[in-house]
């Protein structure tokens, strides 16, 4: 006798995620194809490093972004703790591997506390998401602008110079770190805290009645989500190897539309990091594509706009029609 | 057996929840004009050059265009979206104002308004996008944002040129009967919004959208067309404010939406509007605009370094968002019942 | 150790739970005032009450989510002071939700699992455990048709709510509470053989239910709330449905009786339905006559949303007509179905969800498909607002301060009572209710029943579909059923019973020999 109730291909959460990872996966391999053919260079080591180092900041802060998300909320602070942890590197540089640990554990640190003042704000005192956020970015953007009212100061070499490295002449330093950040991830969306981050993303009041602890969980997600804004201020000031107090400004709004693109449901309880970190790489190569195909910088963000609702549309029918074919 | 209930009132049922008189709205616009009142009057301790008349009229004139700006916006937040498009349009209808109508040009009073309608055709954009494309509406403004700033950006080849129609520049520097004509914009724009917003079947219907699509479509409101015009609405309204900017600053530049986004959210939440769509009233939005300029007057006239008074400014924001929340109305309601 | 002032029962009596004056305000609002309870192991206790009288503010502070003011309570003989749902859980009691706590885009075994899904190495989730586990779970309670891995959302709402209570039973070492739990069950064998599994073991079972045929069926004893306060607790073989009316209300029934209907026989259908098919519902025809009431029984998912959505404008029929007033018309939303001839008006399901405008107040949310004809230059206010919405109001005994109420914090009955008065303020001469008194307590069923009625003597017709059986004996002039989709048998007038519907419902014909009832 058949059974009631619909299963998609592999469990139900997991083949919606794959699903929409698969879709913008797909998009990236076709836009660096294109890319590839225009740019024959593009295939080089060297040319793949420069790409994932400029990627790198803008993918780990649309994870974090992807975190509060997935729980149903908006962060804007985003742009306040890459501004932050970009002017600290860049005021107080710290020498030597030490010093980079050193200073690694000072961003985490920044974007964790930022984190948890919002986690406190949304979850205890039930501001709205949105709202509390952009009272905490300001706060933070001020911050920035006390330690370094203009762009300027130095990010230690060490930092600059080998997290843009590569491993074995191959592998991008920041592209492993990306990944780790990506496979922790994956391993905690297999524990209780994935499941309730899902959970209170979608009906936060039926995880409440089934013993979900809503309020931790939600903390949890805007300090975690912290923490990683922090780490991309790191890679940021790798990066640019300079600090600017408006360094995170650029990352805020792409990090929603690379959410977006990758497919995860702004109102929550669907979608996922990895295919987030895809839509800002797409994002991101999308970019170099307009630059290389010559059109002129002052218009390629119609190309942008557009290909971002066309992306946005492309990965929701393609959604929709999966759940269709399974019932 | 069982005791006769000795209830002489026949209304089956007391419903002792709470006496919904006095809305948490109208409470929140009230603590927002209060604070704005006290912020002015506490800033005579700061410098004797403030709290007088002449700064009210400045921070009227000057908040007058975040109420334009955040009218739009609240509509859309009500009706259950959100618009990031605004400071491109801001800019747009700026550019459009300078360099395609520009200072001496006698077609003015006909060429204004059809940069408020090609406003309004890209609002429509974005509207059909959020509408019928089914876009979430914070990417479909998203990308008519960055689409519109690019098409501003090559039309006018990196540089703004032209100067200010004499009739924009009339309109908010000018005076009448001793009244700074700007002002009488600002009165008579927010009495025309809180019609629309509050008194209109329009307005009506983009509150049954914002709160629930499907209970408003089986009530039978033309759905698609009022998530369609607060998008048209917030368009020209933002179109407008970049008229007004030219206006009062004799020019465009390539970037002078781009401080007006966040303030536009900022004073729709603050006045009560929840982000969420369905709550909130235009009166408070304007008590928020008009808290944010002031707070913005007042902190700028402080002489502190512009970091300070930036966390200074997300500080009192903050605080206005704690003391505005839900249970502190009921707690206000509470003394309020007999 | 300290007595508050209350009584404590020794455990010797068979009680599991006991609970004493408890109270419980929210600011200025007094949820609950005084409510005493009493649960002996192995016997099923209703708790009766109008929607606000605080049933679901007591069911919520027993199940652990709600910590009361002032009171006592004791489980088993020791203080029984949960601070959280699983703590109540931990303690033995677990509550089977009437709005469902069930997490929509999680499977049915995570769901079951939850907040403690299976782990396999320190803090992964282990998915097979978590099958495994569920799968065992669900042939425990006869519901192995439920695949573990298959995600809530895609459920029927049925079978989401037997989830739920299998949930609760799971976990319900000494008391179970059950809130509506036949809200979407059309039928109560299943729940039923499951409680008396459960009262054999000796739990305590607390049933809350507007039925009053069910509590009788399955309840030895039943205490009564009204405004907030525990009015009486009888055995329900001791009382009859007049004296708990009396309890639950204040006054006495006013047995209205059936009365005569007001159809017009001769006169030209109003509704006419020729061959509908759409989604579950096959070649549906009928008609519904100026003055007639048309009721609608069937089983769950026979296909009476389908019909219903359809008449409604929210789906496209596959194919088939509708006429209204003798023309044809293509319904394709709500809002032309209320322009279409003398128009349909459609009560949704659930008001939670489609029905109520939540934010706005009662009146608003009354006149609000009327708004454009009673504004004047398109405006409106509150005054004309109210003016509209009175005479609505009063028609379904809407207290008429309450129009200027949010709707959202207005009881389940007024808010009913409230989208009733919209589809009679629309001027619409069809009315499609869709279960319209469900969640409704019995003095609000009355009021409704006398606004379908006077409706109905003013010329409307309506058609609405029930799930409760008696409702559509008392209400109805003809009475269709569906079986798989189809119109198997319509009953006439005096006809109309409830072993003949139940008949009908399960697939018998008039011409089969009827199965004995009990």
């Amino acid at each position: 006798m058949s059974k009631i109730g619909v299963v998609h291909p592999k469990r139900s959460m997991k083949s919606v995620l794959l699903r929409g990872s698969f879709i913008i996966l797909a998009l990236y391999i076709a836009l660096y194809v294109v890319y590839a053919v225009q740019q024959p260079r593009a295939l080089g080591a060297g040319a793949i490093a420069s790409l994932v180092n400029n990627t790198v900041p803008l993918a780990l802060a649309s994870a974090g972004q992807a975190i509060v998300v997935l729980s149903r909320g908006f962060d804007l602070s985003l742009a306040g703790v890459v501004s932050i942890t970009n002017v600290v590197m860049a005021v107080y540089p710290l020498e030597g591997p030490g010093g980079a640990l050193v200073s690694l554990a000072i961003c985490l640190a920044i974007g964790g506390v930022v984190g948890a003042v919002n986690g406190w704000l949304v979850a205890y005192l039930r501001i709205q998401a949105i709202a509390a956020t952009l009272a905490t970015m300001i706060v933070c953007q001020g911050v920035a602008l006390l330690i370094l009212d203009a762009p300027g100061g130095a990010v230690a070499e060490w930092v600059s110079y080998e997290l843009t490295d590569r491993i074995f002449n191959f592998i991008p330093v920041s592209g492993l770190i990306l990944g780790s950040v990506v496979c922790l991830w994956l391993l905690a969306r297999k524990t209780d805290f994935g499941v309730a981050l899902y959970a209170i993303g979608a009906d936060e009041h039926a995880a409440r009645l089934s013993g979900v602890p809503v309020l931790k969980v939600r903390f949890f997600a805007f300090v975690l989500a912290g923490m990683i804004y922090g780490l991309a201020g790191y890679m940021l000031s790798a990066q640019t190897a300079t600090g600017s107090p408006t360094a995170g400004e650029p990352l805020l709004m792409l990090s929603f539309a690379a959410v977006a693109l990758g497919g995860t449901s702004l109102s929550g309880g669907k979608g996922g990091l990895f295919a987030s970190v895809m839509g800002a790489a797409t994002l991101m190569l999308l970019q170099k594509v307009l630059f290389s195909s010559g059109v002129s910088s002052f218009y390629t963000g119609i190309f942008q706009g557009a290909v971002l609702i066309f992306a946005v549309m492309f990965s929701a029918l393609l959604t929709r029609l999966g759940e269709r074919k399974s019932k | 057996m069982t005791s006769r209930a000795q209830n002489t009132s026949y209304i089956a049922v007391q419903d002792k929840r709470g006496n919904a008189k006095v809305s948490r709205e109208t409470i929140s616009a009230f603590s927002v004009a209060v604070l704005c009142v006290v912020m002015l009057l506490g800033s005579r301790f700061i410098s004797p050059s403030l709290g007088s008349w002449s700064q009210v009229e400045t921070v009227l004139t000057l908040g007058s265009f975040l109420v334009v700006l955040s009218f739009g916006q609240g509509l859309v937040v009500l009706s259950g979206g959100l618009d990031l498009s605004l400071p491109a349009l801001i800019t747009l209808g700026g550019v459009l104002s300078t360099a395609w109508v520009g200072a001496g040009n006698p077609d003015a009073l006909f060429l204004l308004p059809l940069v408020l309608v090609g406003c309004g055709l890209v609002g429509s954009f974005t509207a059909v996008g959020v509408v019928w494309l089914k876009v979430p509406p914070f990417i479909m403004s998203m990308a008519t944002s960055i689409m519109v700033a690019s098409a501003t950006l090559g039309m006018t080849n990196g540089t703004t040129r032209g100067a200010a129609p004499e009739l924009l520049a009339d309109l908010m520097k000018s005076q009448i009967a001793g009244v700074p004509a700007s002002i009488l914009l600002l009165l008579a724009f927010v009495f025309l919004g809180w019609i629309v917003q509050a008194r209109s079947v329009f307005g009506r219907h983009v509150y049954a959208v914002g709160t629930n699509v499907q209970a408003a479509r089986i009530a039978g409101i033309p759905v698609t067309l009022t998530q369609f015009l607060p998008y048209v609405i917030s368009a020209v309204c933002a179109g407008f404010v970049g008229m007004m900017l030219v206006g009062y600053s004799n020019g465009a530049t390539l970037r002078m939406g781009d401080n007006y986004l966040l303030p536009s959210i900022a004073a729709v939440v603050i006045g009560g509007s929840s982000i969420l769509g369905g709550r909130g009233t235009f009166l408070g939005t304007v008590g928020g605009a008009i808290l944010l300029t002031t707070l913005g007057t007042v902190i700028s006239a402080i002489g502190l370094n512009f970091g300070l008074r930036t966390i200074i400014e997300g500080s009192i924001i903050l605080i206005a968002l704690l003391v505005l929340r839900d249970e502190f109305f009921e707690r206000l309601r509470g003394f309020r019942k007999p | 150790m300290s007595i508050s002032g209350a009584c404590v029962p020794a455990v010797s009596d068979g009680l599991e739970l006991s609970v004493t004056r408890v109270g419980k305000s929210y600011g200025a609002t007094v949820a609950l005032e005084q409510a005493d309870i009493n649960l002996r192991a192995g016997e099923v206790h209703s708790l009766l009450g109008e929607n606000g009288a605080g049933k679901s503010t007591l069911v919520r502070i027993l199940a652990g989510a709600v910590v009361p003011d002032c009171g006592a309570m004791n489980l088993h003989g020791e203080p029984y002071r949960p601070t959280s749902i699983t703590e109540a859980r931990h303690q033995g009691v677990s509550t089977a939700f009437q709005e469902l706590s069930l997490v929509p885009n999680l499977s049915v075994a995570q769901n079951l699992m939850l907040p403690r899904i299976p782990k396999s190495v320190f803090f992964i989730l282990s998915a097979a455990e978590t099958m495994r586990r569920a799968s065992s779970i669900l042939a425990r309670y006869d519901l192995e048709r439920l695949d573990p891995a298959a995600e809530v959302a895609s459920l029927p709402l049925a079978e989401r709510q037997r989830l739920e209570i299998v949930r609760a039973l799971e976990n319900a070492r000494r008391v179970l509470i059950l809130d509506e739990p036949t809200a979407s069950l059309a039928e109560t064998d299943w729940l039923f053989g499951q409680i008396r599994h459960a009262t054999d073991r000796g739990v305590a079972v607390l049933y809350i239910s507007h039925r009053l045929a069910e509590v009788r069926e399955i309840c030895q004893r039943a205490t009564v709330l009204r405004n907030g306060r525990t009015i009486a607790s009888v055995s329900l073989n001791e009382a009859s449905n007049d004296d708990i009316f009396e309890m639950m209300v204040g006054r006495r029934d006013d047995h209205v009786r059936k009365h005569a209907s007001s159809a017009l026989k001769d006169a030209a259908p109003r509704l006419s339905v020729h061959s509908l098919s759409n989604g579950v519902l096959v070649d549906a025809s009928f008609n519904v006559r100026p003055g007639e009431i048309l009721a609608v029984a069937a089983l769950e998912g026979q296909g009476q949303r389908s019909l219903f959505r359809c008449l409604a404008g929210l789906e496209p029929a596959k194919s088939g007509s509708i006429e209204i007033d003798g023309r044809e018309h293509s319904i394709s939303s709500p809002r032309k179905a209320l322009k279409a001839g003398s128009g349909i008006a459609y009560l949704p399901e659930e008001r939670k969800t489609e029905g109520i405008l939540a934010g706005l107040s009662a009146a608003t949310n009354i006149v609000v498909p009327i708004l454009s004809r009673i504004s004047t230059a398109r405006l409106v206010g509150q005054k004309a607002e109210a003016e509209a919405a009175g005479p609505e109001g009063a028609k379904v005994e809407l207290n008429e301060r309450y129009l200027s109420f949010a709707i959202g914090d207005l009881s389940g009955g007024n808010q009913q009572k409230a989208l009733i008065a919209r589809t009679l303020a629309t001027g619409a001469r069809t009315l499609l209710l869709f279960d319209p008194t469900r969640g409704v307590d019995v003095g609000t069923k009355q009021a409704i029943y006398g606004a379908i009625r006077a409706f109905a003597a003013n010329g409307g017709s309506v058609l609405f579909y029930s799930s409760e059986l008696p409702e559509i004996v008392q209400l109805a002039d003809r009475c269709m059923v569906l079986y798989q989709g189809k119109i198997v048998e319509t009953f006439e007038d005096t006809a109309i019973d409830e072993q003949g519907l139940v008949a009908a419902m399960i697939g018998h014909r008039a011409t089969a020999p009827l199965r004995a009832t009990q």
